[in-house]
């Protein structure tokens, strides 16, 4: 009995000591690396400090006025067009100046003034404005009407109160429904806490499926793997030390990005527990590392295993709420997102960050992902065995 | 000399003067400086990494340079215009088999590709194409698509695509290598041919030494740098030396106590060949048995050296051969007592590889005892390596079985398989880690314990002499060095069965030999079973026994001397002679009823039964035919010989069939 306990342990002892040889070599061979060395830091850390710096509002959209009336009542209403999201830019003569630019895409808005609108308002009657928006972008061009319906309205409100002589203080006693919301999470709804945690968990896919494709497709190539193969090393030793060393580096890029860009540039408030945020991206590295695996099973090189991932990262990132939230997709691609794993962890690593959520609140999305995952790699290292039967 | 003829006081087609080529900061080229004459056939001659590519490029205009100048037709090539001009007059074919051809296209489609492109009126192709197909026998195949051609009718093929325009200097680098020995022939008579027939001339490079009696002059290229220039008998007068050839078979003391007298000592199957520097063959004869007093030598003889063993003595008086190690076979490296040499550790039986449309392997069949050398040799593409990952487990056999150690590799247990190593075809370490990182990594992987990792390390280091690049990344090392650490690597664990596949491809001279110092070492005194494979007929010699490989089937296995005594007791000895003018003797030996003749640089090989009869029938022949005989000597036959022989005869049965 003691003497099985004991071929047992050195059996198992060698079989982890191998496996240990194998991830210290793939730690080595990336430590070496300096093009993906760079790739790695320019991702976790200039890709993301990027994202935190664009913003999906209006920013200094160009306003073109056409003002037929130039009385101080039509300039009035041209100066509520400010900054930050909108800036005035400039005069036309007439529409069709206004038109061009446009057509041009030097200004997103043309606001036009008809005559007499100053000594119109003044009698009190109804004065019509045009609005043209160039919706070419749809987001966009909805944010700029919208705004420029609230801008005009607001105008036509404050004018009707004045001709109709009732001040702000008066304004309490008319019957009015007012709206009293509260933001949660991001009560300022900052794009610099939500653009970045995005990017993070994409570029986190990114690297976690190619980077161990990009491992086994080099032993491929260089024909190294033939010499791993005749040894006494298992398939699964080969492929297991490639995840293992991938998600190390995953994980050490993923705290770089976290500590120092997310929080320590943009204050993101981080108010999960950080180890539950690091073990849900650990589960999520070995699901993508079986795609990772399954497509240098079907690539000869580097070159058609970058082909590949990009085709499997797109539904992938378009299925994720990434870039499009969940709210805003037609019911069957909706349905959809369940098959892909960044919905998942876009899903926890929000909750976590953001919302502060545990287990108690996630164990379902973290089941779906656990689930999908051992799905996914175990159909990767199945794959990836088959390949040397 | 017969040659003289065809040489003249013209200006060199091609002059080239203290030529620099750098790649970064590597030196390919160091000051080359060589004359080619119009109408000669110029060889260059030397390892991977000599220069002989850069060199070949840029005197084709494709490959800018650093230092020097190059001439070729008079027209000085120093910008991209300037080799335009002469670019008409070239024709220029890059290493690798079928490079530079369509795998899609057919053979006629490649063809007429090229014609195209260099502008070839239809009727003159026509022309050209007849004569070209029907020399290299590529007109059954007209319609074959390239990539279903055999790796020697690929390499014909492209040689026919350089030809259709025409050239008036043809430039072929490494158009042999890893070729099978019919087709090489088929390339050397084609080539020498076309120069006979009109005014070409031809710069051909090669790594393989033997290969070096059939140019007219040659550069011996080592490390960026021309080591020796001129006619082969030029160089070899420059070297003067004894070769002197043992037989003992207290081989290993012998081995020692040579090596310490001589930098130019080999083992070569059970044979010591051992060159002697400046002396007669009697003072050569003479110190060697002074020296070895006390072991019985069983024969003892003397012979003019190769061209090989004059390129390492020229090495060695350069100082190009790097630092000399310690003598391997004076150092015990696996724990232990040596396991008795008499088990057979590798089975091969009837083994078969079926790939989409053809068959690679076809019933291939061998045994290889613990102790024993055995060599694979055959071309590019005969199967050599794809029964090595038969027997090795990387490929499922489509039929036959294979074992190692007593056990199939694709079901082995770890403790079969630690008990093996293996070195693949081209280098494939990690070349991203040092040397120590990898022979750790192997030894980890082999599951030496961890105590004795440093201690095993620190052997393998010694005995493959890799001590001074310890700490240097793999993919920094000199091919040679390279291929030692390979080895290492396949070491380190202390293996009873070593499979290397062409571990020396490509590796210069000096290098080879402490390479195959070692295996000897290995077998000899370890008592390891060495399965290998080459395609350099040379080496095949160091080998115990050997099987020839051709199209996926094993044609003859033996020691190399039974292969050698079968030839001659089935088809006679080797007739060598020289004739003038030459290939009128070829046709005139042809009529004769000398099938076998065949071109050999300037001489031509042939096998007869009786050679006194066979040397007074040629005499009265040629003389008939005012051909003059310059001389002819029996010969005893070469590797090569026998796998040219045997090629042929298997081609003769299966058209019977």
């Amino acid at each position: 009995m003691n003497s099985d306990w004991y071929i047992l342990r050195t059996r198992l002892g060698s079989w982890f000591s191998r496996l240990m040889a194998m991830t210290a070599k793939e730690l080595i061979q990336f430590g070496r690396d300096t093009l993906l060395l760079f790739a790695i830091v320019y991702l976790f850390v200039f890709d993301t400090y990027m994202a935190g710096n664009i913003t999906m509002q209006l920013n200094k959209a160009v306003v073109v006025v056409h003002d037929a009336d130039h009385s101080a009542a039509s300039r009035e209403l041209i100066y509520r067009f400010r900054q930050p999201y909108f800036k005035l830019g400039g005069e036309v003569l007439d529409n069709h100046a206004g038109q061009r630019l446009l057509d041009q895409g030097r200004a997103l808005v043309v606001l036009d003034i008809p005559p007499d609108f100053a000594h119109d308002i003044k009698k009190g009657t109804s004065v019509d404005v045009q609005v043209q928006v160039d919706a070419s972008n749809a987001v966009l061009g909805f944010l700029a009407s919208s705004y420029t319906a609230q801008i005009i309205g607001q105008y036509g409100f404050d004018q009707a109160l004045t001709s109709l002589g009732i001040d702000e203080r008066a304004l309490e006693n008319v019957p009015m429904v007012r709206n009293e919301y509260r933001v949660w999470y991001n009560p300022n709804q900052k794009d610099t806490w939500f653009m970045p945690i995005s990017e993070l968990l994409v570029v986190i896919t990114i690297m976690g499926i190619m980077l161990p494709a990009a491992a086994a497709v080099r032993e491929k190539e260089r024909g190294t793997i033939e010499q791993l193969l005749v040894s006494p090393l298992t398939p699964i030793q080969i492929l297991l030390s490639k995840v293992i060393a991938m998600t190390v580096v995953i994980l050490l890029g993923t705290a770089m990005s976290l500590f120092f860009v997310l929080h320590g540039v943009f204050a993101v408030p981080m108010k999960g527990s950080l180890i539950l945020f690091f073990a849900v991206t650990t589960i999520y590295s070995f699901t993508t590392a079986g795609l990772g695996l399954y497509i240098a099973t079907l690539s000869r090189n580097l070159a058609q295993a970058a082909l590949l991932a990009i085709l499997v990262l797109m539904p992938m990132i378009f299925l994720s709420g990434a870039w499009t939230p969940p709210e805003a997709m037609p019911m069957g691609l909706r349905q959809a997102m369940y098959i892909s794993p960044l919905f998942y962890f876009i899903e926890m690593g929000y909750a976590i960050l953001l919302k502060g959520a545990g287990l108690d609140i996630l164990w379902d999305s973290l089941l779906g992902l656990a689930l999908l995952g051992g799905l996914i790699f175990g159909f990767g290292v199945w794959r990836f065995r088959r390949q040397f039967k | 000399m017969g040659q003289t003829s065809l040489v003249n006081d013209d200006p060199p087609v091609v002059r080239v003067r203290e030529f620099v080529k750098r790649y970064r900061k590597l030196k390919a080229a160091d000051g080359v400086s060589l004359d080619i004459r119009c109408g000669e056939i110029y060889g260059l001659i030397g390892p991977d990494g000599a220069g002989k590519s850069s060199l070949m490029k840029a005197i084709a205009g494709v490959l800018s340079f650093e230092g020097g100048s190059i001439e070729v037709f008079g027209q000085t090539i120093d910008s991209e215009a300037a080799a335009e001009k002469v670019k008409g007059r070239l024709g220029f074919m890059p290493q690798g088999l079928g490079l530079n051809l369509y795998p899609e296209l057919s053979v006629e489609e490649n063809i007429d590709f090229f014609a195209e492109l260099r502008e070839v009126t239809p009727v003159l192709l026509a022309e050209r194409k007849r004569k070209l197909l029907a020399m290299t026998r590529l007109d059954r195949f007209l319609d074959r698509p390239m990539k279903l051609l055999s790796g020697g009718m690929k390499q014909k093929l492209g040689l026919v695509c350089t030809l259709i325009h025409e050239p008036d200097l043809i430039i072929l680098d490494e158009p042999t290598t890893g070729v099978d020995p019919v087709s090489r022939r088929d390339f050397w008579t084609i080539l020498t041919q076309l120069l006979r027939e009109r005014d070409v001339t031809a710069l051909v490079s090669t790594a393989y030494m033997d290969e070096a009696e059939r140019f007219q002059r040659l550069s011996l290229m080592f490390g960026g740098l021309v080591v020796a220039k001129g006619a082969p008998e030029v160089i070899l007068h420059d070297v003067p030396g004894t070769l002197v050839e043992l037989t003992i078979a207290a081989q290993v003391d012998a081995l020692v106590r040579l090596e310490k007298r001589f930098t130019q000592v080999e083992a070569v199957g059970s044979k010591i060949k051992v060159f002697v520097p400046d002396v007669t063959p009697q003072a050569a004869s003479a110190q060697i048995q002074e020296l070895l007093t006390g072991i019985k030598i069983e024969q003892i003889q003397v012979e003019k050296p190769r061209l090989e063993d004059a390129f390492i003595a020229l090495l060695h008086r350069h100082h190009l051969s790097g630092k000399e190690e310690d003598s391997p076979a004076e150092m015990v490296w696996r724990d232990g007592v040596p396991p008795r040499g008499d088990g057979i550790a590798i089975v091969a039986r009837e083994l078969i590889c079926d790939f989409d449309h053809f068959r690679a392997v076809d019933r291939v069949s061998f045994e290889v005892r613990q102790g024993e050398i055995f060599g694979l040799l055959g071309a590019n593409g005969a199967g050599k390596t794809t029964v090595i990952k038969m027997l090795t487990g990387i490929r499922p056999p489509t039929g036959g079985a294979g074992t190692v150690a007593g056990a199939d590799m694709r079901r082995a247990s770890q403790s079969v398989k630690e008990r093996i190593g293996y070195m693949s075809q081209a280098f494939s370490l990690y070349q991203d880690m040092t040397v120590q990182e990898n022979l750790r990594l192997f030894a980890r992987i082999y599951g030496v314990p961890g105590r004795q990792i440093s201690e095993r390390i620190d052997r393998v280091i010694q005995l493959a002499g890799l001590g001074p690049v310890c700490t240097q990344l793999a993919g920094k090392l000199p091919m040679g060095i390279r291929q030692r650490l390979a080895l290492a690597c396949a070491l380190v664990h202390g293996p009873l069965v070593l499979f290397l596949d062409e571990p020396t491809s490509g590796v210069d001279p000096i290098g080879r030999r402490r390479f195959w110092k070692i295996l000897v070492h290995l077998a000899r005194v370890e008592h390891v079973a060495i399965l290998l494979t080459t395609h350099y007929m040379s080496e095949a010699e160091h080998c115990d026994r050997l099987a020839l490989m051709h199209a996926g089937k094993v044609i003859a296995d033996d020691t190399p001397a039974a292969l050698k005594t079968a030839l001659e007791q089935e088809a006679g000895q080797v007739l060598d002679l020289a004739a003038e003018p030459v290939l009128s003797a070829l046709e005139a030996l042809e009529q004769a009823g000398f099938t076998d003749a065949a071109l050999f640089g300037r001489r031509i090989h042939l096998l007869v039964k009786d050679v006194d009869e066979a040397t007074a029938r040629i005499r009265a022949w040629l003389s008939e035919r005012d051909i003059r005989l310059l001389d002819i000597t029996p010969r005893a036959p070469s590797l090569e010989d026998v796998f040219v022989y045997r090629i042929l005869q298997q081609e003769r049965q299966e058209a019977t069939l």
